[in-house]
C-alpha cells in the first residue's frame, strides 16, 4: 500500500513540474485542447472554471431551478400529480444547469441527447401515445349509462374558447392564441399537441402552465364550487348508474372514433389513439396489448414527456413576459372552464325531473383533468353529505371532457393551420 | 384607419372561430349522447331481444324502479364482505399448536472436534 502511494505521489510530481514550468505535456497535446492553449496551471484552471455551470449561471437559471425544486416539493409533500411533477421538476433542473454555448448538451442544441428526446414533443408524438394509455385504462361505463352527462364535458370547453379570446386581447398572434387556449381544456397532452402544431416556440410555457394547473386542481376548483353551488344543490343524490352491457362498451369506442374524427379530422392522432386504447381494453381479446398500453408504455412516455418538457424551460427561453401572460391566462381559463361546467349543470337541472336531477358539483369534472377533478368532486360532495358518493357520476363528464378538449384542439388546428 | 380595419377583420375571424368551434364541440358530444341514449333500443332491434319487455316485467315484479339498482352502501357492504372473506381465509386453521420433537442420529460431518482450526491446548 505504501509502495503504491509512493508511486502515485512521484507520478503526480512528475506531472506537475512541467505544468508549473509552463511547458507542454506530450500526452496532453493529444488529448486536451484546453491544455494546448494554457500556458500554466492557472490558465488551465481559469478555462476549466469558464466551462463550469457556476461561471455561466444567470439569475434566471437560479429562479428556474427554484421552480423545479418547488415542483418536486409539491409532488412529494402534497402528492399533487407526482407522476408528472417529479419528471417535469427534474427536467427543469436539467434544462437550467448553465453550460457554455456549443457544448452540445442543451435541449435546443442539435444532436444532443435531450434534443433527440425532445423530438417526440416538437413533432407531437408523445401526446397520442399518452392518449393510447388513457384509452386503455378508461372505463366509459358511467358515460354510457348516463349519456346526457357528456354535455357537461362540452360545456366546460368554454374555458378553451374563452382563453382564445383572452389571448388575442392580450396581444398574442392568432396561432399562439389558439395554442394557449387549449390550456383551458385542462389536458396536458392535448395542449402540447396543439402547441406543437400551432406555436412550437411556446410549447415549454404552455405545457408547464397546463400541467401546473392540472396539479393544482384540488386548490383551484373547491372555492369556485363553493361559490356557485348552494348547500341544497350539493346534497342532491343522483340515481345510481345502470349496468352497461359488454356490447355497448365495445361499441362506444368504435362509434366515438368514427363520429368524432369525421367531425374533427385534425384530432385523429389524439382521438384515434384514445378510442383505439379503449377498444384494446373492451374487446376482451387483447388484454396483453391493453395492459402494456396502460402500464409500461404510458409510464415510459410520461417519463420522456415530463423530463423533456421540463428541460425545455431554459431560463433564456422561458423567463419572458409572454410566459407570465400564459400563466395568467391558464389560471383564468381553469376558472372559466370549472364555472362553465357548474353553471351548465345547474341549467340542465331546470329541465330535468326531480328524480333525474344531477348534482351540479359534477359539472366541475367537465374539465378533462382525469381523474383529479372527479376526485375533487367526490371530496367536496362528501363534505356536504358523507354518504353521497359522486365519484362514479363525476367520471362521466371527466372522460367526456377529454373527448371534448381533443375535439376542440382539432377544431382550433383545422381553423388555424 | 387601415390598422383599425385590420383589427376589426381579425376580431370577426376570432368570434367566428369561437362560435363555430364551441358549437361543433357541443354538436359532436350531442350526437354521441343521442346515439348512446338510443343504443339500448338499437341493440334491441339488431339483436332481436326484447330487453325493454324484460325491464317492464322486472319493474312489474319488483314493484318499483328503484329496486333494480343497488345503492352505493349495499355495494360497499357486499364488497367489504367479499374482501374480508377472501382475506381471512388463511386464518381458518386447526388452532392446535405443538412442538414436534425431531430425533436424528449423530453425524460427525460438521463436528467441531474434527475441524482444522481445532488447535490443541
Amino acid at each position: 500500500m505504501k509502495k503504491l502511494l509512493t508511486v502515485i505521489v512521484i507520478l503526480g510530481i512528475l506531472y506537475l513540474i512541467p505544468l508549473l514550468m509552463g511547458q507542454e505535456l506530450m500526452a496532453q497535446s493529444l488529448t486536451l485542447k484546453i491544455s494546448e492553449e494554457s500556458g500554466s496551471l492557472t490558465e488551465g484552471l481559469r478555462q476549466f472554471w469558464e466551462y463550469t455551470g457556476f461561471a455561466n449561471a444567470s439569475l434566471g437559471n437560479f429562479i428556474m431551478i427554484a421552480v423545479g425544486l418547488f415542483f418536486i416539493y409539491l409532488a412529494i409533500r402534497f402528492h399533487y400529480e407526482p407522476l408528472l411533477l417529479i419528471p417535469i421538476g427534474t427536467g427543469i433542473l436539467l434544462g437550467n444547469i448553465p453550460f457554455p454555448a456549443g457544448a452540445g448538451v442543451g435541449i435546443y442544441e442539435s444532436g444532443s441527447v435531450l434534443n433527440y428526446l425532445y423530438f417526440g414533443v416538437t413533432q407531437g408524438i408523445y401526446p397520442p401515445l399518452i392518449f393510447l394509455g388513457i384509452g386503455a385504462m378508461t372505463d366509459f361505463s358511467s358515460l354510457i349509462s348516463n349519456p346526457r352527462l357528456m354535455l357537461l364535458g362540452a360545456a366546460a370547453q368554454v374555458g378553451v374558447f374563452g382563453t382564445f379570446i383572452g389571448a388575442v386581447a392580450l396581444g398574442f398572434e392568432i396561432h399562439e392564441a389558439g395554442a394557449i387556449s387549449i390550456i383551458g381544456g385542462a389536458d396536458g397532452p392535448t395542449a402540447i399537441f396543439a402547441s406543437a402544431k400551432l406555436a412550437p416556440h411556446l410549447i415549454g410555457s404552455i405545457a408547464i402552465a397546463a400541467y401546473s394547473y392540472m396539479a393544482l386542481v384540488p386548490v383551484i376548483q373547491p372555492p369556485i364550487m363553493k361559490l356557485l353551488v348552494s348547500k341544497k344543490e350539493r346534497l342532491i343524490r343522483m340515481k345510481p348508474p345502470r349496468a352497461v352491457s359488454r356490447t355497448e362498451k365495445i361499441l362506444f369506442p368504435i362509434v366515438g372514433l368514427l363520429l368524432t374524427t369525421f367531425i374533427s379530422p385534425s384530432a385523429i392522432p389524439l382521438l384515434g389513439m384514445l378510442f383505439f386504447g379503449n377498444i384494446l381494453k373492451e374487446s376482451g381479446v387483447t388484454d396483453r396489448l391493453a395492459d402494456t398500453a396502460r402500464t409500461k408504455m404510458i409510464d415510459i412516455v410520461t417519463i420522456l414527456l415530463g423530463v423533456t418538457v421540463g428541460a425545455s424551460t431554459q431560463a433564456s427561453v422561458f423567463l419572458t413576459a409572454n410566459s407570465i401572460k400564459i400563466f395568467a391566462l391558464g389560471a383564468v381559463s381553469f376558472i372559466i372552464a370549472t364555472a362553465g361546467g357548474l353553471i351548465f349543470a345547474k341549467v340542465m337541472n331546470l329541465f330535468l325531473s326531480q328524480k333525474n336531477k344531477i348534482n351540479p358539483l359534477i359539472g366541475a369534472a367537465g374539465v378533462s383533468a382525469v381523474p383529479d377533478s372527479a376526485r375533487v368532486v367526490q371530496q367536496e360532495g362528501i363534505k356536504s353529505d358523507p354518504s353521497n358518493h359522486l365519484l362514479m357520476h363525476a367520471m362521466a363528464p371527466n372522460v367526456s371532457g377529454v373527448i371534448g378538449s381533443a375535439v376542440a384542439a382539432g377544431i382550433m388546428i383545422s381553423f388555424l393551420m | 384607419m387601415q390598422e383599425t380595419a385590420t383589427t376589426a377583420t381579425d376580431w370577426a375571424q376570432i368570434w367566428i372561430i369561437t362560435g363555430v368551434g364551441y358549437t361543433v364541440v357541443f354538436l359532436a358530444l350531442l350526437l354521441l349522447m343521442f346515439l348512446f341514449n338510443k343504443m339500448p333500443l338499437i341493440l334491441d332491434v339488431v339483436t332481436g331481444k326484447k330487453v325493454k319487455v324484460l325491464i317492464k316485467k322486472m319493474k312489474a315484479d319488483n314493484g318499483n324502479e328503484e329496486d333494480q339498482y343497488l345503492s352505493g352502501e349495499i355495494s360497499a357492504a357486499i364488497g367489504m364482505a367479499l374482501t374480508l372473506y377472501f382475506k381471512e381465509q388463511h386464518d381458518e386453521e386447526s388452532g392446535v399448536i405443538t412442538i414436534k420433537r425431531v430425533a436424528r442420529t449423530y453425524s460427525p460431518w460438521s463436528s467441531k472436534i474434527y475441524g482444522v482450526n481445532n488447535n490443541p491446548r
